[in-house]
């Protein structure tokens, strides 16, 4: 029995009405139950077309999360708010976390912010959140003797989080971690690093129940392999669109893969057909034996496009996902 | 220039309430009548009489057209009353950077808002058919300056490799679909082919016209000159600056700030009739005055020398991002201290980080006054 499931990898756009809205907030015209009350309305929007694309999960879609981090970088005790720094090679910006003393968390800082109220019974939910090495990587360090010491204790703070999540509902859990495949001006691949990144990882998912995936983003997959492929989660996630296709189908995986084969960073919507028959061609090679499951997704966030074309990519991803279901059952 | 350290503006300033009100055609308040007013003689302009009426009068196209064409002048007379040596209009022509030049070309269709940050958006565009060029773009901005500036002037002109990064490329990533299989060549392919066609078609026949018409130097913005560090991209970004700027009989200099100096500075080299680098550094800088080791904000200028660059800098003296009005003790020292670094005071030109938009002409004025004043304060300590 082979399933193949499609979900969405990150941050969506803020449809028009709630950018309209968010600036009227930041001009002061509104008040803060006004942009409560516009995230609310967006995010059932944001639900209900995964839902009638068919996904196989759903997200809340992170709409009122400025960056990936920055639910941690306001939240997290040791933490303050830096300035703008671009978000690897896009013209979006996040806010670095300052690492100024020991970093502790006594709140839930994922489930404050998700809208849990409006995620549908039916179907299962998905969390995702910043992965050790990429949180470790993008902070400001001024306290830790180094990242990898502020990496674990990420991963620990990370572990109450991810578990608290899985004990609400949540079946999937994504870290995203794009930190750990962008390395564009680098030659060297950090193998020692990744023995650590490992560890750190266990800390993160040690104990929860829910299946974990590991998705990558804006770099080379095949940088980290083949020690991805010991990793402590159940899927790893490929950047399809900036991955070495050819050097990927050298691996044999034992893994579940997701492959980011829907390009958030292009307004063109793709054709399904053609995605269909790459994505067969690389699971064909990729496994030696037959898959069990996995999953074919955005290579990473949407909130590089315009909602209208978000939305019409998210349906084009069910029907993808449906054609590959037949296709590959033939 | 004859003298050392000359000063000049780098680009946009804020746009005045009546400005924006008035080219929007809705009708100002007598408060901001009387704060142009106030200004329009704190500048010296000529027939504020004339301004007034227009500021006064209904909407029309006509208004509109001189609303923007007063701003334009009365920032001329703000730089060269601050006392800068090269001067615009303070980018008063243009909404700003990326929208004024895409919607003055043929093949774009703007697809809505996408995130800058936190609450900030820009209007995303996607190239759907060849670009064409169809009017020009800054010329009649250019002409006018030309007109009405006293003092040298400098075209900012936004680059082709900017363009091309804040673009949606769906034409030339549709046409090249199916002839590679490999997404990641693919899509730098089509950046490519994007990139090259938009500077033969547009960018070259706009500096044509420009250059024709009297423009003397022209300065190529690129923000995202570093937004993609790989060796890659980075040759493609040498190549597009090399290819805009070939064969004009013209001076060019480039602009990029909030980068990644250290990529910046290995391929500056590279760039061929670059005769300046306007860099920013006062954001990253010290407070305090003083050279040597505590001026931490201009270390990378020595990464650029050790690269090897040899042509002029440009150099950010001034925060664009805070009220803080610099000294111009403060900006003495930092001229010396790059002076120390270069070893040649005659390529250093003085001016702010970037643009001003994002000031109040107050703060402005007055960082650009202090800027002027630090920068005759280190000629004299030369002498």
């Amino acid at each position: 029995m082979k399933t193949i499931g499609c979900y969405l990898t990150g941050i969506l756009p803020r449809p028009e009405g709630l950018i309209e809205t968010t600036r009227a907030y930041e001009r002061g015209r509104i008040s803060r139950e006004e942009l409560e009350n516009a995230f609310e309305k967006a995010t059932k929007e944001v639900i209900k077309v995964q839902l009638s694309a068919g996904l196989s999960y759903v997200i809340d879609g992170m709409l009122k999360w400025q960056d990936l981090l920055r639910p941690f970088t306001e939240n997290l005790n040791g933490v303050s708010v830096g300035s703008l720094a671009r978000w690897f090679n896009n013209n979006t910006f996040y806010r670095k976390p300052i690492i100024c003393s020991k970093i502790s968390c006594e709140k839930s800082i994922v489930k404050e912010i998700t809208y849990i109220e409006f995620l549908p019974k039916n179907i299962p939910w998905k969390a995702i959140l910043p992965a050790p090495y990429t949180f470790a990587q993008l902070a400001e360090n001024q306290h830790y003797r180094d990242k990898n010491e502020l990496m674990f204790d990420y991963a620990k703070i990370l572990n109450k989080e991810v578990t608290e999540l899985a004990d609400i509902g949540f079946q999937h859990i994504q870290l995203s971690d794009p930190a750990l495949v962008y390395q564009p001006t680098s030659k060297s691949i950090f193998k020692d690093e990744l023995v650590i990144v490992k560890e750190a990882l266990e800390v993160a998912v040690k104990g929860v129940s829910a299946k974990t995936c590991l998705q990558t983003f804006f770099g080379d997959f095949t940088r980290v392999l083949p020690e991805a492929l010991e990793f402590p989660v159940d899927y790893l996630g490929i950047d399809l669109y900036e991955t070495r296709v050819e050097t990927l189908e050298k691996y044999d995986f034992d893994k579940s893969v997701a492959l980011g084969i829907m390009d958030g960073r292009s307004s063109l919507i793709e054709n399904p057909s053609g995605l269909a028959k790459l994505t067969k061609k690389i699971v064909k090679t990729i496994y030696s034996s037959d898959f069990k499951e996995m999953f074919v997704c955005p290579n990473c966030d949407l909130e590089f496009l315009p909602w209208k074309r978000a939305k019409e990519k998210i349906k084009t991803l069910g029907v993808l996902a449906r054609q590959l279901e037949k296709e590959l059952y033939e | 220039m004859n003298k050392l350290f000359p000063t000049q503006e780098i680009g946009s300033l804020a746009k005045p309430r009546w400005r924006v009100k008035g080219y929007r055609g809705e009708q100002l308040s007598a408060e901001e009548i009387s704060e142009a007013i106030s200004w329009g003689e704190k500048l010296g302009i000529a027939n504020l009489k004339q301004f007034v009426q227009v500021l006064r009068a209904k909407d029309s196209p006509k208004r509109r057209k001189a609303i923007r064409e007063w701003s334009a002048k009365f920032a001329i007379k703000f730089f060269e009353k601050a006392g800068l040596d090269v001067v615009f209009d303070g980018e008063q022509w243009r909404s700003e950077m990326y929208e004024h030049f895409i919607r003055r070309v043929a093949g774009f269709q703007f697809l809505g808002y996408v995130k800058s940050f936190d609450y900030r958006y820009f209007n995303k565009a996607a190239c759907v058919s060849e670009p064409k060029y169809v009017k020009p773009i800054y010329l009649e901005e250019f002409l006018f300056t030309k007109q009405n500036a006293t003092k040298k002037v400098k075209v900012p002109f936004t680059g082709a490799y900017t363009l091309v990064d804040w673009t949606f490329n769906e034409y030339y990533e549709k046409k090249i679909d199916g002839k590679i299989g490999d997404f990641t060549r693919r899509k730098f392919e089509a950046k490519r082919e994007f990139l090259f066609n938009l500077i033969k078609n547009v960018i070259r026949p706009e500096i044509r016209n420009l250059v024709d018409s009297g423009a003397e130097w022209i300065q190529i913005d690129e923000p995202a000159a570093t937004t993609n560090p790989s060796d890659e991209e980075m040759e493609l970004f040498v190549e597009a600056f090399n290819e805009t700027v070939r064969g004009f009989n013209c001076k060019f200099s480039l602009h990029n700030c909030y980068s990644n100096y250290k990529i910046l500075a290995k391929y500056a080299p590279e760039l061929r009739n670059c005769n300046q680098l306007a860099l920013e550094f006062a954001n990253r800088d010290s407070r305090q005055t003083g050279t040597g080791k505590i001026r931490t904000g201009y270390e990378e200028i020595k990464i650029f020398e050790e690269y090897g660059f040899s042509g002029n800098y440009g150099l950010g003296v001034v925060d664009v991002h805070s009220n803080f009005v610099e000294p111009p003790e403060l900006v003495r020292d930092r001229v010396l201290h790059a002076v120390k670094i270069v070893g040649d005071a005659s390529r250093i030109w003085v001016n702010p980080d970037c643009g001003l938009r994002t000031r109040s002409w107050d703060v402005s004025f007055q960082k650009l006054k202090n800027m002027v004043l630090g920068a005759e304060l280190a000629r004299k300590s030369l002498q």
